[in-house]
């Protein structure tokens, strides 16, 4: 209800992009000029699967636009000394100040080469969570397409504390750097830790319910009772960095109790490499004219190449072959004669023998009936055989899925926990295919819009792949990046800004520092110049007190600035930037985006400037334009926007030109307007053009899209493709070649990593790495009895928005929040009431909240939500809630092959201070 | 009011109200005492003086409640929207009461008339019953509602009444006499087995847990030092051991202070809401569905709904 | 006859507490208080342990106690079954707030703000002096219904007459609309599934159903 009688009240159509979920559509309540609400938008109700609505972080974003702590004018620092013991002294100045000190920084690596002398790029940028940064930059893409060489090796919230190995390997395998269940199809689904009804936004929490309804099973496999987990019809309460002995434990039942018979064959034939023969080597015996991998055609009852036409490959079995060779590691052939050939169907029997849901139980703490229950429930529920008919085509309906949360899939296990999730929808048909397990997006792969593009037929009768190169010819020695991704990742591949992302930012950050005593390459330097833009490193990375102190050394850093934050702490110069309700940009929605984001439809989205900016906040677009001019890119940089880098579309098409003039600075207006217009077309393939100010009216636009695009299985089938599963004798060779190139240089510090390089996964007690870890430093293990971990809110996930005071006052209606959740038993035996401010210590560290008491959770695991332990933002620092980020350390011996690590470690607590009375 | 942020595992419990703080209290102990000390005066035979300061200091204790409420609300300009509904508000009735008692009892101050002295009795236990009934009426605190909590607001506000009238009768009087001695123990063993029976049904109709545990602790003091000690005074007198003037003073204070107490903790520290509550956990896909969750109260056997 | 109710579907409800900020900012409620909100139930004991999400607010009642207690009329319940607030008339005297079995009510003496002690331009735009000192509480969008009366809209259906929580709602937990029409799509999926209405032996009458089963 409104005081007074308002004079103007408009409805501005927008989206949120505030986390990965996204976009969702909203409409902002615009009274008198000022943003008094968010509502859903109910025009793309029909068009958007949650129908229009957004998360409760959405509704969040009329305070963060007159928060009274926000950057209201640009500053620059006074104090030359940075450190979280330094008040920065920034003082307010003009926008021309900030951005000719910025330029002029820029310029003068411009003037001295954009790599320095050791070979690394100058000018550092780090972006926050997923990729949610560039739905709010405006054209900042452009301006970074043409400056050319940027290190985005100290990003943070995307990349290895992300689902890191779900992105490299659900990519790898079926081109889902984020992977789901078919939700709308699903009707049994294993969520291993996968928190979707908090991290899933309005599309899977909307699809979820409706699968609820509709009577799917949902199993939630997780140490703590989460949201999604209270939603799920059963919660198996498994050990913390367990889940791979659950995993194989399941594929056990299906392979060995089961057996092939009961499994979908023509798509493990057909598909998948089941059938290649392997020799006693571990390697794909080939055909030695045309290195081709082997199958035994059960037609002819003989050894033939993997595509031979009319060939039907025994899945199982073991076979003699007359002639083979072997390529391994460096392209060394072998010749073999009259050798037997398992089929790789064969190998992942024998191999999943030993992990028999017996052997399961003593390592996950959860009973081998449950475990077998689970996987017959699953196999029952895949109906193999069954069909579905989609806009006219008869497809495999198998409605049955394994899912993973973070730090099931990032860090140590989580190789182990991708294969093994990607095994079991093979083994029932379900990979891709309706009900099943679905890969929503690429990032390491082009398009970027579209997967089934990035699908194109590569070696072995495999998908195409760009792996970094680890010949001896090819292989990078002396690293590109500070993150080494090139260098040490081969799956990372080096196809744009995002495989630079997903490099190891752990070793980025610690290699500043010390580096290992046979580090034998050029010595990382600073980065000349930083530039952050929603991303606070010093909260949401590992040991964030220790990264502080890293990013205060620093040369120059210039941040995009909402609040002061902990990381911004340390700028120079800070530049407003009108946030999400003040400014202008387009994006594209539907179609299959991360998460739950499959659609019916695709199109585009206007966040419409609802209101005009607080303070000096500007425009990003104008401050990307000014930027480019200052430093003599504006060429460059209208050219790359004319391209179409800047989201959505290129300005010129068939039948369209609206290319802009590259000698003059755009006004943002003029950019977005040939955006819309441009995008249109595109869309309606030449029927429609819309204009921004009809945008600014209606929001969005869409045209129809085919469900079929939801499945990559028809394209696989189209291009006579198969899934490079089970075996994984691509990665073996990959791993071995990598191992040759660093003992070559006499570099031993990454063989542990390179043990992951295997073809068919082992268990190798995942959780004692902790525990090892903490040994190693001289601490005992005995002293820190206890797993912590984190959880997410649908709340705080990604959102940036830990000022915003209305975010703080609807979470605490949740179990946890600003606290340290524990079992009550557990806290009752150490004197720990409910609301008693406790420590937790690590063997780096402690943090203080207090005591959450809850049944939800393991005896033996505590878990912190979110990350917070803030010191500099307003607000949050005030909030006094704990972080498990400032103890948990950043290790080597923590880093997985893919360069990720998982949110755990070992902990003691003791009560500090009893509860106070409400 | 100060901001209440309960943590995310306290927001379903019953929680103690907050709304209604000393000030409220206080209406409820002084004015209860007070209508009462009206009712008492009107029929406890004191002489003229004595009955002067016994109407004048009720109805203090009714202004000084009503004073002290005034301060309360949040709106104290617009209190006379308080006498809109007669139909159903105690609170309406209790001031519309007032009135009538104000009236009365200021002309019978005044004339030192008996039949308005009788009349201003008659309305003074009318107030103390509308205050009885102002707490019963709220549903949200089961340790008002219950209906035995009406009985036992009027008795304590009764024994309270006599109280006063023994200890004006002992300062200000030459002797309470037998008969108001008798009176004051026989109200003293209502008093006790209204809070009896209240304890004994709020107990058995279930309550939060908080609530019974506040109520069956100050069951013992209250017997005590409340009941206990006043009727041994009382008795002490009544076979002619000395210090009657002192005993009934003392006796007199502690039925009173004794009633204010309690009063105290039902309208302050024992009124817990009722919390929320599930009668049914909802089925989640595939799962089971599960029984009542009601956090804060004991499961009363036998059903779902306490 | 109209008798607009609120159905809670808690199999769909995953306490994301959507609804309630969406509330707080329709109704721009100030820090602290919360018309509605998702409670988050914990039962049973490790491992066997459920949680469950309640969404709570004025469960509007067939016979509101706060109505009973009032004694300024301020509280009243309308023909359309809302239980509804006069500020002007209300004096804050708080028996109302004790009266209702649902915690739904509150009080807010002075004005308060996210931020310290002054208002951001969204809350300034918004403050409204009539509400410190009175009885608040959960109006199921009150303006909205009037509006459906005035338009000929349909609450529950057209979301410019359905309350905000119930058109923010991502899991599609929360249905409105008129239960005295057997064609309403509250009626329809009441007619389908198990439900229940919280404290009901208290004779409130409540008018939020919780759906937990299919029938």
């Amino acid at each position: 209800m409104e005081a007074a009688q308002p004079k103007s009240v408009k409805r501005v159509p927008s989206y949120c992009y505030n986390c990965v979920s996204g976009p969702d559509l909203m409409n902002v309540k615009v009274v008198d000029g000022v943003a008094t609400e968010i509502e859903p938008n109910f025009a793309a109700a029909d068009v958007h699967p949650a129908k229009g609505r957004v998360c409760v972080k959405a509704y969040g974003l009329v305070q963060k636009t007159y928060n009274p702590n926000r950057i209201s004018t640009p500053m620059k620092r006074t104090n030359p000394k940075k450190g979280r013991n330094e008040d920065p002294g920034f003082v307010p100045i003009s926008w021309d100040e900030a951005l000719d000190i910025v330029a002029g920084k820029l310029k003068a690596v411009r003037a001295k080469g954009l790599l320095d002398e050791a070979g690394l790029p100058r000018v550092a940028v780090s972006l926050g969570h997923g990729g949610t940064p560039s739905n709010y930059m405006g054209t900042f893409p452009a301006f970074l397409a043409a400056w050319g060489d940027v290190d985005f090796s100290f990003g943070s919230g995307q990349g290895v504390k992300c689902v890191h190995s779900e992105h490299l390997y659900g990519e790898f395998w079926h081109r889902g750097f984020t992977v789901a269940s078919d939700t709308p199809n699903a009707r049994y689904v294993i969520a291993v830790g996968a928190n979707v009804d908090v991290t899933g936004g309005p599309c899977a929490v909307t699809r979820h319910a409706d699968a609820r309804v509709r009577g799917y099973k949902r199993v939630q496999v997780e140490p703590h009772l989460t949201a999604t987990g209270a939603c799920s019809a059963e919660w198996v309460p498994i050990r913390p960095k367990t889940d791979p002995a659950f995993l194989f434990a399941l594929i056990h039942v299906l392979v060995r109790e089961n057996g092939l018979e009961k499994l979908d064959i023509p798509f493990l034939r057909d598909r998948t490499a089941s059938p290649y023969l392997i020799a006693p080597d571990g390697l794909y015996l080939r055909d030695p004219q045309s290195g081709k991998p082997l199958v035994w055609d059960e037609n002819t009852s003989s050894a033939v190449v993997h595509d031979t036409p009319g060939a039907k490959p025994a899945v199982a079995g073991c076979y003699r072959v007359g002639k083979a060779v072997v390529v391994d590691a460096d392209k060394e052939r072998r010749e073999y004669s009259d050798v037997e050939g398992k089929t790789a169907y064969e190998m992942l029997s024998e191999h999943i023998e030993k992990y028999s849901p017996e052997w399961a139980e003593s390592i996950c703490d959860v009973k081998a009936e449950t475990i077998r229950r689970i996987a017959n429930e699953y196999l029952e529920a895949a109906s193999i055989g069954e069909t579905i008919v989609i806009d006219g085509k008869t497809l495999p309906l198998r409605p049955v899925s394994v899912t993973l949360g973070k730090s099931v899939n990032n860090g140590w296990g989580a190789f182990e926990c991708c294969w093994a999730r990607t095994v079991l929808a093979a083994l029932v048909g379900s990979l891709e295919n309706p009900g099943g397990l679905v890969g929503t997006t690429v990032r390491l792969n082009k398009s970027r819009d579209n997967r089934h593009l990035s699908v194109a037929p590569g070696e072995d009768g495999f998908m195409v792949q760009y792996f970094n190169p680890t010949s001896k010819e090819e292989w990078q020695q002396s690293p590109s990046t500070r993150n080494l991704h090139q260098t040490l990742v081969p799956i990372v591949g080096a196809n744009g800004a995002w495989s630079q992302a997903l490099g190891p930012t752990q070793l980025a950050w610690m290699f500043q520092n010390e580096r290992p005593d046979d580090w034998n390459m050029p010595m990382p330097t600073l980065p000349e110049v930083w530039l952050v833009y929603r991303s606070n490193p010093s909260i949401s990375f590992w040991d964030t007190r220790h990264l502080a102190e890293i990013a205060a050394k620093f040369p120059f850093m210039a941040c995009f600035a909402y609040t002061v934050d902990e990381t911004n702490y340390m700028a120079d110069v800070l530049l407003p930037e009108a946030t999400d309700l003040e400014s202008t940009q387009m994006i594209r929605m539907g179609g299959t985006k991360y998460m739950e984001q499959f659609w019916d439809h695709k199109g585009v989205v206007l966040r419409a400037k609802a209101v005009e900016p607080q303070g000096e906040a500007r425009d990003f677009t104008w401050i990307t334009t000014e930027l480019a001019r200052r430093t003599g890119l504006l060429e460059p940089y209208v050219k790359a926007i004319n391209k179409g880098i800047s989201g959505v579309s290129p300005l010129k098409g068939e039948g369209y030109d609206f290319r802009l003039d590259p000698a003059t600075p755009p006004e943002s207006e003029q950019v977005w307007d040939a955006v819309c217009r441009a995008a249109t077309l595109s869309l309606s393939e030449g029927r429609e053009e819309h204009d921004l100010k009809w945008f600014e009216e209606n929001g969005f636009y869409t045209v129809p899209m085919s469900r079929l695009e939801w499945y990559l299985t028809p394209t696989m089938e189209r291009h006579g493709l198969r899934y490079e599963l089970p075996y994984q004798e691509r990665l073996m060779r990959a791993g071995r070649e990598l191992g040759r190139r660093l003992h070559e240089k006499k570099m031993n510090w990454w063989d542990e990593q390179l043990s992951e390089y295997t073809a068919l996964p082992e268990w190798h007690d995942v959780p004692g790495r902790w525990i090892r870890n903490l040994e190693k430093t001289g601490a005992k293990a005995a002293d820190f009895p206890f797993w912590l971990l984190t959880t997410k809110s649908m709340q705080y996930h990604a959102g940036g928005n830990a000022a915003i005071e209305v975010m703080h006052e609807v979470a605490q209606n949740m179990r946890g929040h600003a606290g340290v959740i524990m079992n009550a038993k557990t806290a009752a035996s150490l004197g720990i009431a409910e609301g008693d401010r406790i420590e937790v210590r690590s063997h780096i560290g402690a943090t203080y909240g207090k005591a959450a008491l809850v049944q939800g959770v393991r005896p033996d695991t505590l878990v912190i939500i979110g990350q917070f332990d803030h010191w500099a933002t307003p607000f949050a620092k005030t909030m006094e809630a704990p972080s498990l980020n400032s103890i948990a350390p950043m290790s080597l011996d923590l880093t997985d092959a893919t360069g990720s690590g998982a949110d755990i470690v070992r902990v003691a607590v003791r009560k500090i201070e009893e509860a106070k009375a409400a | 009011m100060k901001p209440f942020n309960p943590r995310a595992v306290e927001l379903a419990a019953p929680k103690q109200q907050r709304n209604w703080d000393w000030r409220a209290a206080a209406n409820f102990i002084c004015g209860g005492a007070g209508g009462s000390l009206l009712f008492c005066a009107a029929f406890a035979g004191l002489d003229l003086s004595a009955t002067r300061i016994a109407v004048f200091l009720g109805l203090a204790l009714i202004g000084c409640g009503l004073t002290c409420v005034w301060f309360e609300i949040g709106r104290p300009w617009r209190a006379m929207n308080v006498y809109r509904h007669f139909a159903t508000s105690w609170m309406t009735r209790e001031a519309v009461v007032a009135l009538v008692v104000f009236a009365t009892g200021g002309l019978a101050l005044l004339t030192g008339s008996k039949l308005l002295l009788i009349l201003s009795g008659a309305c003074g236990l009318g107030f103390l019953y509308s205050q009885a009934r102002i707490l019963a009426a709220n549903k949200g605190i089961p340790s008002w509602r219950h209906p035995a909590s009406v009985p036992l607001m009027i008795s304590t506000g009764l024994a309270e009444g006599a109280g006063f009238i023994v200890g004006i009768a002992a300062v200000f009087s030459s002797d309470p006499g037998n008969t108001l001695l008798f009176v004051l123990l026989a109200l003293l063993a209502v008093r006790a087995w209204c809070w009896r029976r209240y304890l004994a049904g709020l107990t058995a109709t279930g309550a939060p847990v908080a609530a019974l545990k506040v109520l069956e602790s100050l069951g013992p003091r209250f017997h005590t030092f409340g009941n206990g000690l006043p009727a041994v005074a009382v008795v002490a007198m009544l076979v002619g051991l000395p210090g009657r003037s002192l005993m009934s003073l003392l006796a007199g204070m502690l039925v009173v202070a004794s009633g204010w107490f309690l009063k105290y903790t039902l309208v302050r520290r024992a009124a817990f809401t009722q919390g929320l509550a599930v009668n049914h956990l909802p089925v989640r896909g595939r799962g089971p569905s599960g029984p009542a969750a009601k956090p804060g109260w004991k499961m009363m056997p036998g059903g779902n709904r306490g | 006859m109209t008798r607009y109710v609120m159905t809670i579907d808690l199999r769909r409800c995953v306490g994301c507490q959507t609804c309630t900020a969406a509330c707080k900012g329709a109704n721009a409620t100030p820090p602290g208080i919360q018309w509605r909100r998702v409670l988050d139930i914990e039962s049973g004991e490790f491992p066997d342990v459920r949680r469950t999400f309640l969404p709570v607010a004025c469960m509007h009642c067939g016979d509101p106690p706060c109505e009973h207690v009032c004694p300024t009329r301020a509280t009243t319940k309308r023909a359309d079954g809302l239980v509804a607030i006069d500020y002007d008339l209300c004096i804050g005297c708080a028996n109302c707030v004790m009266a209702c079995p649902y915690d739904a009510r509150s009080i807010v003496h002075e004005p308060r703000y996210a931020y310290g002690d002054a208002p951001m331009a969204s809350e300034a735009a918004r403050f409204d002096p009539a509400r410190i000192g009175v009885s608040m509480k959960c109006t199921f969008c009150k303006d909205r219904i009037d509006h459906a009366e005035r338009t000929g809209l349909v609450p529950g259906v057209d979301p410019e007459v359905t309350p905000a929580c119930v058109n923010s709602c991502i899991s599609g937990a929360m249905g409105f609309g008129n239960i005295e029409d057997p064609q309403s799509s509250v009626s329809q999926l009441l007619a389908d599934t198990q439900h229940f209405r919280m404290h009901e032996e208290l004779g409130t009458e409540p008018g939020v159903y919780y759906v937990w089963d299919k029938s």
